[in-house]
């Protein structure tokens, strides 16, 4: 605006801070497709009951593998077709969803809990705090997460539970190092320095006045960790080391329709896609959340 | 529509791997692939079903069986007696050549069974030879083998599980000589071995003949490609002549498309679900009878059998493989009545079904289909999908109990080859039952056909009559070869290249 000297007075009209970000969110193209998509995946998870009208366990071994309705000879009782073991796809893509989400958000709060705690106390107590933080960061960051995540459940066997633990104590790394950061900018303004002057407790300090000018780095983070939590449960199960069948993931329908690859394609590509779109939707909604609440980082 | 598809997706993705020139009948070169990386062509020295396959095409045994009639015929050997319960005298081929020169006498069949028998030399199937104590020389072309007690089976083990090598060049080079440069007096010799990756068989123009027949074929190029999905990629471009154990779902597509030969033969193989009867475990509900026969009844085999296994395989009662010798069929069945099977349940103290933990190995989706029959009538099983290694790891110790497991009896036909190895308090013995122990024991030890017979049959059906397992189903195979190519499978699941020749 500095540099836009010929601008007169009629044009710099005071817009309110709520249509500013309105304006902003609607001009977002990416946040907006996000938003969509998340909301659609959301809405077919918690709906999956009423939108299926097949339980996703009941198996019929004589209507195995029907090809979905894009195709010839589908069923129209089955639009997305059945799996090797005739359950209607529509309805494990459907109850598929409501894992990966569960996973993505339980994780991602576990390991937003674990980060946020740790990189705010080395960020505003710093000394030996920090170092002890930041000594743990490293280790963390020293694991590679597949490899540990595929040998604690190698050991423990799968489970929905175990795969939500595992992941949930391995991802709190970029929370830690954002909040770390984010945190040692903040502690030493001047309203801080005023609170701590006027004798509030830190606990005040922190959660009333670090917290809510750091928050939304948390959001962005909280959504980039999400998407890489169902990513990586994918993956796992995927190998077979994830949640365990019958239970309904995408990762594991696309594992077990990797056999039938080459003559019933659509059973990798319908939950590949979806696992795609899920993916792509909550990494854009960060994105475009960063971009919204905090404009100027906008690279 | 869809085969076109596939040919489509097939070719692009292997356009780029098909610098290499490719030969097949032109050149008389068969290309076909292994599944598994084998850990070592020394047949001794691994346990994968397909170094018995190469195994077979290098060196011959003593005794042949011949797959039409299931009569034993002298191989390496001419002739052979009884001498007592213990004593096996055979007369040897004269003439015979190994692939290096190296004459075959008695003196290469002492030191064949006198070297694996040794436990210093840690073969890696013990099993599968030591039941025989040793062999001794008695001229140049007569040797007898000793066995530890009598062993009915022996003409069996020795036609599948025993081959012979050439003294003077195995004391020279030794099991990782053999592996990298094999010697034997088979049909085909080994031009070239890269180990577990590319082996190369020619036509041994040598060779005496024998049961075998000579070879039709002149070279047979062998790769390791562990993917199915890569194999019938290769075998759409062109790559490779031949595949076996192409997945049911997949043999018929490939058969609709009419390009290939697709022939489907049974194996020994069966699937079973063994239960803690015994309690190994701790106290489990399997140790009462009347859980164990409401999973039996739990299950409709015969759906999996004609949806998910297909082509020869059949629904198993017994625990064995129905051509096996002193395979009794006459016993208990349990066919699908899931109204019986909630019935049981609540008479065993579970009118409302239990939770139990679920192992498996192979086949996932076998696993699957049966655990959602079993959610049908109130029991939910907990998959735990291990490998075969772990998951026998567990059950030496106890625990796993309650499973979906196979075993191929590794072609032996003969009921000592699979009921025995289970239920004669090994680790895999779930049932720890004293009567089906002496039973089997009985039939083991004897050489009269009656007697063992007599007895492997009360064995078999007390367990069919206690439901210590549930026997599935029997596997099959489906071989996919190309149309210039004649070749008929047999049930033991051996490929025998010798026997194919171009059309």
């Amino acid at each position: 605006m500095a540099n836009a000297p010929a601008l007169t007075a009629e044009t710099i009209v005071a817009i309110s801070p709520g249509a500013m970000l309105r304006r902003r969110i609607f001009g977002h193209y990416g946040l907006l497709f996000g938003l969509s998509v998340l909301a659609l995946v959301v809405a077919a998870a918690v709906f999956a009951p009423l939108l299926a009208d097949h339980n996703p366990y009941t198996q019929d071994l004589f209507a195995r593998m029907k090809p979905p309705f894009w195709m010839a000879g589908w069923d129209p009782d089955h639009l997305l077709g059945t799996d090797q073991l005739g359950r209607d796809y529509l309805a494990r893509l459907l109850y598929g969803a409501r894992i990966s989400l569960l996973i993505g958000i339980v994780t991602a709060l576990i390991s937003g809990m674990i980060g946020t705690a740790l990189g705010v106390a080395a960020g505003y107590f710093g000394g030996k705090v920090d170092l002890v933080v930041t000594f743990l960061i490293n280790v963390r960051l020293a694991m590679p997460v597949v490899l540990v995540a595929l040998a604690i459940v190698a050991l423990f066997g799968g489970s929905l539970q175990i795969v939500i633990l595992v992941l949930g104590f391995l991802l709190w790394d970029r929370f830690a190092v954002v909040m770390r950061s984010s945190v040692m900018q903040i502690r030493g303004l001047e309203y801080v320095n005023a609170a701590r002057a006027i004798g509030c407790s830190t606990t005040r300090i922190v959660l009333s006045e670090i917290m809510p000018n750091v928050v939304n780095n948390l959001i962005v983070v909280m959504t980039l960790e999400m998407a890489h939590a169902i990513l990586l449960e994918a993956a796992l199960s995927f190998l077979g080391l994830g949640v365990q069948p019958p239970t309904p993931s995408w990762g594991l329908m696309i594992s077990e329709g990797k056999e039938m690859m080459l003559f019933q394609p659509w059973l990798i590509t319908i939950p590949g896609v979806a696992l795609f779109l899920l993916v792509l939707a909550i990494n854009l909604l960060g994105d475009g959340l960063r971009d919204v609440t905090a404009p100027e980082a906008k690279g | 529509m869809k085969p076109f598809l596939a040919t489509g997706v097939i070719a692009l993705t292997t356009a780029l791997s098909c610098g290499q020139v490719f030969a097949n009948k032109s050149d008389d070169t068969l290309h076909t692939a292994f599944s598994k990386e084998l850990e070592s062509v020394d047949f001794y020295f691994q346990s994968a079903r397909e170094g018995t396959i190469f195994a077979r095409q290098v060196w011959d045994g003593l005794v042949y069986r011949d797959q039409t009639t299931g009569d034993y015929v002298g191989n390496l050997a001419s002739s052979w007696k009884w001498v007592d319960e213990t004593t096996l005298e055979f007369k040897l081929r004269e003439g015979v050549k190994f692939h290096n020169g190296e004459e075959f006498d008695a003196d290469d069949v002492v030191f064949t069974v006198n070297y694996v028998v040794n436990p210093d030399n840690h073969v890696t199937v013990p099993g599968n030879v030591n039941w025989m104590k040793g062999a001794e020389k008695v001229d140049k072309y007569t040797v007898r083998i000793t066995t530890n007690g009598p062993f009915p089976a022996a003409l069996e083990y020795l036609s599948g599980l025993v081959a012979i090598y050439p003294n003077d060049y195995y004391a020279e080079v030794g099991p990782s000589g053999m592996a990298l440069k094999p010697v034997g007096t088979g049909p085909y010799r080994v031009e070239s071995v890269e180990p577990g990756k590319h082996f190369v068989l020619k036509k041994f123009d040598g060779y005496y003949g024998g049961p075998k027949g000579q070879p039709s074929i002149g070279t047979i190029d062998i790769r390791t490609i562990p993917d199915i999905n890569t194999q019938l990629a290769e075998l759409f471009s062109g790559g490779i002549d031949m595949i076996w154990n192409v997945p049911a779902d997949q043999a018929e597509q490939l058969a609709a498309m009419d390009q290939f030969t697709v022939a489907n033969e049974s194996t020994m193989r069966i699937g079973y679900i063994t239960m803690d009867a015994a309690g190994r475990g701790g106290e489990g509900p399997f140790a009462k009878k009347e859980v164990r026969q409401a999973i039996g009844y739990a299950i409709d085999r015969q759906a999996i059998v004609e949806n998910l296994l297909k082509g020869s395989s059949k629904v198993v009662n017994s625990a064995c493989f129905p051509s096996q010798f002193g395979c009794e069929q006459d016993v208990e069945t349990y066919s699908y009545d899931p109204a019986k099977a909630k019935a049981l349940l609540a008479e065993a103290g579970y009118p409302d079904g239990l939770t139990v933990d679920f192992y498996a190995y192979r086949n996932r989706p076998y696993a699957e289909a049966m655990m959602a029959y079993l959610a049908d009538v109130g029991i939910k099983a907990n998959l735990n999908y291990l490998k075969y290694s772990a998951l026998r790891d567990m059950q030496k110790k106890g625990s796993a109990g309650f499973g979906f497991l196979t075993w191929g009896s590794n072609s032996i036909n003969d009921v000592s080859a699979i009921t025995s190895q289970f239920f004669k308090f090994g680790d895999q013995d779930f049932a720890r039952d004293e009567e089906v122990k002496t039973w089997l024991d009985t039939g083991d030890k004897s050489v009269d056909d009656k007697v063992r017979k007599e007895n492997y049959s009360k064995a078999l059906k007390k367990i069919a009559e206690e439901a210590y397992w549930i026997p599935l189903f029997s596997y099959n195979s489906n071989y996919v070869f190309s149309k210039d190519v004649a070749f008929t499978p047999t049930p033991d699941e051996i490929v025998r290249f010798f026997d194919m020749s171009w059309k």
